[in-house]
């Protein structure tokens, strides 16, 4: 029944219970405030040979080697792996290589065997050597319209380049660009490229009899140059 | 690339033989093969001397279209070099197109001259079967 005390508690009484916290107060102010610094205290109970508590350590780890340290030129050596993937015999880069005296060059006509469609032929106007990227520039007239077409030697979609005529001299120039001026032009050379196939086939076919005479089974060779 | 103001060989039995583009269609750069255009006849495509008897179905066909006439057309050569998705590039010596309608058929009956194969990505078909040969 405190509560219905309280509540029952007179108004006269407020005046003393405040005095006597009055009298409280005075007890309180008399006390002292001093602190004792105790966390001080417990450094000092340390044993004096302790290492003091500095930043962490942090464990550094040796490098794994560089790649670089084994292959002076990574760019290269990669080029490199490229042709030998996509030109396992080496027979395109020999056609196309500078020293070789039997490569292609330019002012030559040149067939090229396409994987999805027909073949493309033209004269070499341009070859440009830059590794696994090098292309061979085309020229030819069809339907008497002047075409130009680039192809990467060793993409995979490019059967095989085969040369129907070699450039009768050399040309002094590496690039023949002059050959778009309708003066030096040497116009559709259709006509050379479908005598070629023709005696191409022809020769396939004496192979396959001279095979069939024999009476070998095998699947002919395909008697490609290149 | 076609752009405003190049003229390009009209290659169909249309009547138009030289046009020019006024208009690039559905694109703010310049055209490829492939792409539509409008152009302006600006010279026609005289059929009478060379044909002697058939020189009245050719006068018909030469009337399909007039100079100054403004016309739909598919670029189907550019002299531009245009690369394609296997690495290979291809370049014609001239700029070339068809003229069509507006449904997209062509005007003329026949084509004489080499296309671009990148009409049958655009879904040119009806111009690829009628011309002669596609690169």
């Amino acid at each position: 029944m405190a509560t219905s005390i309280h509540t029952l508690r007179p108004l006269a009484c407020w005046k003393s219970i405040l005095r006597r916290n009055r009298q409280y107060k005075v007890a309180t102010r008399s006390l002292t405030t001093y602190h004792q610094n105790v966390t001080f205290a417990k450094y000092q109970l340390l044993p004096p040979d302790a290492k003091p508590e500095g930043p962490k350590k942090i464990k550094i780890f040796p490098s794994p080697p560089l790649p670089s340290a084994n292959t002076k030129e990574p760019l290269k050596a990669f080029c490199a792996d490229q042709i030998a993937l996509l030109d396992p015999t080496g027979a395109r880069t020999a056609l196309f290589s500078r020293t070789n005296p039997e490569a292609a060059k330019v002012g030559d006509i040149l067939l090229v065997r396409l994987k999805g469609g027909d073949p493309f032929a033209g004269v070499c106007i341009n070859i440009r050597r830059r590794g696994v990227d090098t292309g061979i520039l085309l020229r030819n007239q069809l339907t008497r319209v002047g075409v130009e077409m680039w192809y990467k030697i060793y993409s995979p979609n490019v059967e095989g380049i085969e040369v129907v005529q070699r450039a009768v001299k050399r040309a002094r120039r590496a690039r023949l660009t002059y050959m778009r001026k309708p003066k030096h032009d040497v116009g559709s050379v259709q006509n050379l490229v479908l005598a070629y196939q023709r005696s191409r086939s022809g020769l396939r076919g004496v192979a396959q009899k001279e095979e069939g005479l024999k009476g070998g089974k095998k699947k002919s060779v395909r008697g490609k140059k290149h | 690339m076609i752009q405003l103001k190049t003229m390009l060989n009209c290659i169909d039995n249309s009547g138009a033989a030289i046009v020019e583009c006024v208009n690039v269609m559905k694109m703010k750069r310049h055209a490829k093969i492939g792409d539509r255009i409008i152009v302006v006849v600006q010279k026609q495509r005289n059929f009478g001397p060379e044909s002697g008897p058939g020189a009245s179905v050719s006068t018909t066909a030469a009337n399909k279209v007039r100079r100054g006439d403004i016309r739909h057309a598919v670029v189907v050569r550019t002299a531009k070099k245009l690369q394609r998705p296997d690495g290979s590039v291809v370049k014609f010596d001239d700029n070339a197109c068809v003229l069509i309608n507006k449904a997209g058929e062509p005007i003329g009956t026949r084509l004489n001259g080499i296309v671009g194969t990148e009409l049958r990505k655009m879904k040119w078909s009806k111009i690829l079967s009628l011309a002669p040969m596609h690169l």
